[in-house]
């Protein structure tokens, strides 16, 4: 007897963006998994040659509505590194501050609004909002004031006009910061609800030896700067990315897969950042981690929601640190002067580390850029999940099943904005 | 009838009407081009636009208590390449099979349901669309779409404009 089964969902929700899956059970086996959720922006790079190196960052910030301050601030990065400059240690908090605005943004979006739904049996945070009023007014408060400290550092809410190579146009005085201090200090109590309200999920057992990988710096928990690490042994500068990792095409399924020489999919993003950089966090996040239950490695990749909730916690405590030493820069940029050559940049985005590299002539004109966001690193490490949860949840109904496909995606909370245009899903069983 | 009325914020009876538009898309994607167009030109025309960088739960705080907004898009249905959509969102959801081109973390739909959820929405949301013919990105809008943007303009403008009688209980 062979029976058949298809089922097909043509709208995957709250992941930004578009993209692609499909899963073919066939005689109650699963036969095979395509995921294709995510196409390099290459139209940004294309857009990017022949203009001056410093239009860098206000033109890859358009890649993302979500994470604008990881393009700009990877590219700024390659740029400095290009022009042989270093910011000053006011200018990196700076850099570091604005970053910590688009952490607490960008995961309490993804924590609150489209996550923690799949976990509560909701469709969505219309739904939860209807039922937990207090916790989507609680995530609502801890965007606006992400998007507060992107306003007064950045210039405004949405895409940054004061962020540049070298600094920014215009440093904030220090009470302009100060003022954001009881807002942040409620945020990291509140950031410790979400964890408290996450942890109390009940989670999928499902469990993978992930190779972690990300950014690590001495002494702080890695988003503007760092050495990329991993949990198999890698411990190279950003210019050596490309000896490391690569990217194939999937003839299959169009789809571009990376990977780590000797190892294959890895993982970034907070999974990885916890992983390699748990004894950098500072004392408020650690204690919310353990008061959740998290050890210092967390490989059930349902749990990134607390991870998340946690770094919230961290950001928050992180701004708190930074505004407390602040002391405004005499100047608010170093100068950066082009010189012929390549320069690399990589920094945290919310989803995982984000690579750029450069090369320019020696009057700053861009000849060749190259971009490598987060989601397209995990795509491999998505789709392989997608085996183990689907292997493992063959007995759900097709209803069931999709939605557990969906929430393994979202628990990587992957950026398509600047992929294919709409997502067709579809679970086939033959 | 009014249920999801009675759940909006409380209205300024006498206030001047205040309205605003958000106009979405992006530019760099053939017709989802359409609303960053649309929108410097109502700035032009003085009105005020409200800009989301395509997270429209940044709009929660910013809409609260206005009395039109204008929700400006590229539209996927059937409907032939040019033709204008107009959606008065009042009386419920938007669809969502309206296909409002966007790529947003949270569509602007589910972001208004948000809103009226937690009673933070405009009194009136009205969708002025132009159906689109291709979304690719790089690409630039198509002749149908740059045909049809005066008369989309004008139609959100004279939406900004339109002045609303109150809508008392019991109707």
């Amino acid at each position: 007897m062979s029976e058949t089964r298809e089922i097909r969902t043509d709208y995957l929700a709250r992941v930004e963006g578009e993209g692609a899956m499909l899963v073919r059970v066939r005689g109650g086996q699963l036969e095979e998994v395509q995921f294709k959720i995510f196409e390099p922006p290459r139209f940004f790079e294309a857009l990017l040659r022949g203009r001056q190196f410093t239009e860098a960052p206000d033109i890859t910030a358009r890649i993302c509505g979500i994470c604008p301050i990881a393009y700009m601030a990877s590219s700024a990065a390659a740029m400095e590194q290009v022009g042989g400059v270093e910011l000053t240690p006011q200018l990196q908090a700076l850099r570091r501050l604005i970053y910590c605005g688009e952490w607490i943004e960008s995961h309490v979006l993804h924590v609150a609004m489209l996550h923690a739904p799949d976990f509560l049996g909701y469709d969505g945070a219309i739904e939860l909002a209807r039922d937990r009023r207090d916790l989507v007014e609680l995530a609502l408060r801890l965007k606006k004031l992400g998007n507060e400290l992107m306003r007064v550092i950045g210039g405004r809410e949405v895409h940054p006009v004061n962020f540049r190579v070298g600094g920014f146009y215009r440093a904030p005085t220090a009470a302009e910061l100060s003022a954001l201090v009881p807002e942040l200090e409620w945020a990291r109590e509140a950031g410790r609800e979400l964890v408290r309200w996450t942890a109390g999920f009940d989670f999928p057992d499902y469990e993978r030896d992930y190779a972690f990988v990300s950014l690590r710096h001495p002494g702080e928990y890695p988003i503007e700067r760092g050495r990329i690490v991993s949990s198999t042994g890698l411990d190279i500068s950003v210019d050596e990315y490309e000896e490391h990792f690569t990217e194939t095409h999937v003839e299959r399924s169009n789809a571009l897969h990376s990977t780590l020489a000797g190892v294959g999919a890895y993982l970034v993003g907070p999974l990885a950042r916890y992983a390699l950089n748990y004894d950098e966090l500072s004392d408020a996040a650690k204690e919310a981690a353990e008061e959740a239950g998290l050890g210092p490695v967390v490989r059930n990749p349902f749990r990134s929601i607390v991870v998340r909730a946690v770094e919230t916690v961290y950001a928050a405590d992180e701004a708190l640190r930074i505004i407390a030493a602040y002391e405004r820069p005499r100047e608010p940029a170093v100068a950066c002067v082009p010189r012929a050559g390549s320069g690399h940049g990589c920094t945290e985005a919310p989803r995982g580390i984000c690579w750029h590299r450069y090369r320019i002539d020696g009057e700053g004109t861009i000849l060749d850029a190259k971009i490598v966001p987060p989601t397209s690193q995990n795509q491999k490490t998505i789709e392989e999940d997608l085996v183990g949860v689907v292997e493992g949840s063959l007995d759900l109904g097709d209803a069931e099943l999709a939605h557990r496909c969906e929430q393994t995606i979202r628990n990587y909370d992957p950026c398509i904005s600047c992929a294919t245009h709409f997502l067709r899903f579809s679970v086939e069983r033959l | 009838m009014h249920l999801v009325r009675d759940a909006f914020s409380p209205l300024q009876r006498g206030a001047p009407l205040r309205t605003a538009a958000v106009c979405l898309g992006s530019p760099f994607r053939g017709d989802d081009a359409v609303g960053p167009a649309v929108a410097g030109r109502l700035r032009a025309a003085g009105a005020t636009v409200l800009d989301c960088a395509d997270e429209p739960t940044r709009l929660l705080d910013l809409w609260d208590g206005l009395d039109t907004l204008v929700v400006v898009d590229a539209v996927r249905s059937a409907a032939p390449p040019g033709t204008i959509h107009r959606v008065d969102a009042r009386g419920g959801p938007l669809a969502r099979e309206l296909g409002l081109a966007s790529t947003h973390a949270m569509g602007i739909a589910d972001a208004l349901e948000l809103g009226r959820a937690l009673g933070r929405a405009p009194r009136r949301v009205v969708v002025v669309g132009v159906e689109g013919a291709s979304f690719g990105m790089g690409e630039t809008m198509s002749p149908a779409v740059v045909a049809a943007l005066e008369t989309l303009v004008a139609a959100a403008l004279e939406e900004l404009e339109r002045e609303e009688t109150p809508c008392t209980s019991g109707h």
